[in-house]
């Protein structure tokens, strides 16, 4: 209390929450999913003006982009990386789940009780489920996550320092149907002049981060 | 021999509660009298026979009255009800709290919200032990969770979950009409800070130069020194060089606090001190007594914080400054035998009218039922010459006033009464 009083009480934040019983990252029994939906590019129009892409099309484009990168380099980090059709789990209803005080992430999670199936009909163990992948100019995961933060508005700004992206994911145990291991990252890279390989970077510096994210969120 | 015996108790003990079955985590459900025990199980057939379990918990906790019990079919025809059923059977670990159990499905919640006092028996067959989870209305999350040993004699299993989840104090179940009064009752915790709440009160306490845990070396030359020729001292920058430090403090009070938060308070406070004679001087043969009586007034500025402990208790902790006024009284007689008193005796000390002088401290009130208090404070006080006197040329020549600065510390312990507008 006095320590808080004397350093100004500034947020701290817990990013990441594992559950008790994770004890093992899965390597080979990995699957992925939510990765259709996920992938939101926010102003558009700047991406499409700096990358110089079609407008209308640069939604659809650059996130397809980022989503293909993004699972290439998944798919090297977990060689017997699976793919699941979002529907697997984004048909059950969104719930929050509580990584903090103060953050909240929002996504579809299986039903207690129900295992979710890939298309050929087998189980999967263990599926990372993504919620969330925000690419955008210098956005930070407070002003998403926080409740306090979440109704701000940010200013508009003219220049981009940062080439932002923010995920939110769920390593889910399929078999208890459990979350084992919660995380929101965020990647911020500076921008000299804007570029593909820009966008590239990002998206492979996500899959990185989950990888160590999820090695280190094992409770020993 | 008496050392074995208990040694051997001990060991008996361990492996009576060993025996006893585990509890992962208990938060403590409403055991009601005469309850109905609802069982609910993942499995094909209910490890426990319902008739042989309410025999059990008859045996078990007489106070229990006359439970029935039954398998929940409602819950076991249910789909959703059943899923979850199969899940906390895989999840129910005694390294899991109840928040890792939580019932996520909406309809589920609402089911359980609407067992009103029944009492939901969750048990699933482990292998070697039998989970259990027990259910009420009041969560969505499991109130008890632990396990049993798994035996066939049914019997035996029906005691072991009695004796490791039934046992306790039970309540009487609330009727219909009580229930619905108990849902409209107010809280007894909400309650609004009142505006305004003033107070008056009487204590006492004890008062000294010394203040504790500081140095002693601090005071000392002001508490041994003692007073020559009815004047003489070491030294006159504080009061406590002439008359006696350590003496019961008496004080009156009356005060108010706004929203709980800043308040204010008038005291009046009271001594009797007595001056410290050389006992070596033969000057005061003569002399029957001399006391000094310290009246002082003062105001204190307050800022508290409140505690609702209990429905009957307040705490409030606070700090108080403030500043007071003190008026030294003098009360010399000689010895009835005494006709004319010495030329010491009518050049004696003379204290200043009055000196000016601050508090600082802190306390706690308790209040019981709203009214009764019972306050205690700690602080320093100080007395010392009015620093408003600009200095005059000839201030060095000027006599030092007596007591420039005089400290001590108090601590009282007061009887209040309280009001709330």
């Amino acid at each position: 209390m006095v320590a808080c009083i004397l350093t100004g009480c500034g947020p701290s934040y817990h990013w990441s929450k594992s559950h008790p019983l994770y004890k093992q990252v899965p390597y080979s029994t990995l699957s992925i999913t939510g990765t259709s939906n996920a992938f939101i590019l926010t102003r558009s129009k700047w991406f499409a003006k700096k990358l110089e892409v079609a407008p209308e099309s640069a939604q659809v484009q650059l996130t397809s982009y980022s989503r293909q990168v993004f699972l290439d380099e998944m798919r090297r980090a977990y060689p017997a990386l699976q793919e699941i059709p979002d529907t697997a789990v984004s048909k059950f209803p969104e719930e929050s789940q509580k990584l903090d005080d103060k953050v909240f992430i929002k996504g579809h999670f299986p039903e207690q009780g129900v295992s979710v199936k890939d298309t050929q009909g087998n189980i999967p163990q263990y599926i990372l489920i993504v919620h969330e992948f925000i690419i955008g100019t210098d956005i930070n995961r407070e002003v998403f996550y926080d409740y306090d933060l979440i109704r701000q508005e940010s200013a508009e700004k003219k220049t981009s320092k940062n080439l932002s992206a923010i995920l939110s994911y769920t390593l889910w145990d399929n078999e208890s149907q459990r979350p084992l291991f919660s995380a929101v990252d965020e990647i911020q890279r500076p921008i000299v002049k804007l570029t593909m390989e820009d966008l590239r970077a990002v998206a492979a510096e996500a899959a990185k981060k989950i990888r160590i994210n999820l090695y280190e969120g094992v409770q020993k | 021999m008496r050392r074995y015996t208990l040694a051997i108790i001990g060991v008996l003990m361990l492996a009576v509660t060993g025996f006893a079955g585990n509890i992962y985590f208990n938060k403590r459900p409403t055991l009601w009298q005469n309850p109905d025990i609802l069982i609910w199980t993942p499995e094909s057939e209910s490890p426990v026979d319902p008739k042989e379990l309410c025999l059990s918990l008859k045996r078990n906790n007489p106070s229990i009255g006359e439970p029935k019990c039954r398998l929940f079919g409602e819950w076991e025809r249910d789909s959703i009800a059943m899923h979850y059923a199969v899940w906390l059977k895989k999840n129910i670990d005694p390294k899991l709290n109840e928040e890792y159990l939580h019932i996520r499905h909406p309809a589920l919640m609402n089911k359980v919200q609407l067992l009103e006092d029944n009492i939901v028996l969750y048990l699933a067959d482990n292998g070697n032990t039998i989970s259990v989870a027990i259910f009420d209305e009041t969560s969505t999350n499991p109130k008890v969770a632990g396990s049993v040993t798994k035996t066939n004699d049914k019997i035996a299993l029906g005691d072991e979950i009695a004796s490791t989840f039934f046992a306790g104090k039970t309540k009487r179940r609330l009727s219909k009409e009580e229930r619905q009064k108990m849902l409209e009752e107010p809280d007894d915790f909400y309650k609004e800070v009142p505006n305004f709440r003033a107070w008056a009160g009487i204590s006492i306490g004890y008062s000294q130069a010394h203040i504790p845990l500081t140095p002693d070396d601090w005071t000392e030359s002001h508490t041994k020194s003692q007073v020559r020729n009815y004047r003489i001292t070491k030294d006159s920058v504080s009061l406590w060089n002439f008359i006696e430090d350590d003496d019961p403090l008496l004080s009156a009070y009356v005060g108010g606090i706004w929203y709980g938060f800043i308040g204010l308070e008038l005291i009046y406070r009271f001594a009797k001190h007595s001056v410290k004679t050389d006992p070596r001087d033969s000057v005061y043969e003569e002399l029957d007594h001399w006391d000094f009586y310290q009246h002082e007034i003062g105001l204190n500025a307050m800022f508290a914080r409140s505690y609702n402990i209990k429905k009957w208790l307040d705490i409030d902790l606070f700090a108080f400054l403030g500043f007071q006024y003190s008026f030294f009284v003098e009360d010399i007689a000689l010895k009835d035998e005494v006709d004319k008193p010495s030329k010491a005796y009518n050049v004696r000390i003379k204290f200043e009218e009055a000196y000016k002088g601050g508090l600082i401290g802190g306390g706690a009130q308790f209040v019981f039922f709203n009214h009764y208090g019972v306050g205690i404070r700690t602080g320093i006080a100080s007395r010392g010459r009015d620093m408003y006197v600009d200095p005059t040329p000839d201030a060095a020549a000027a006599p030092t006033i007596i007591g420039g600065s005089t400290i001590d510390w108090f601590i009282s312990l007061g009887l209040e009464y309280h009001w709330s507008l």
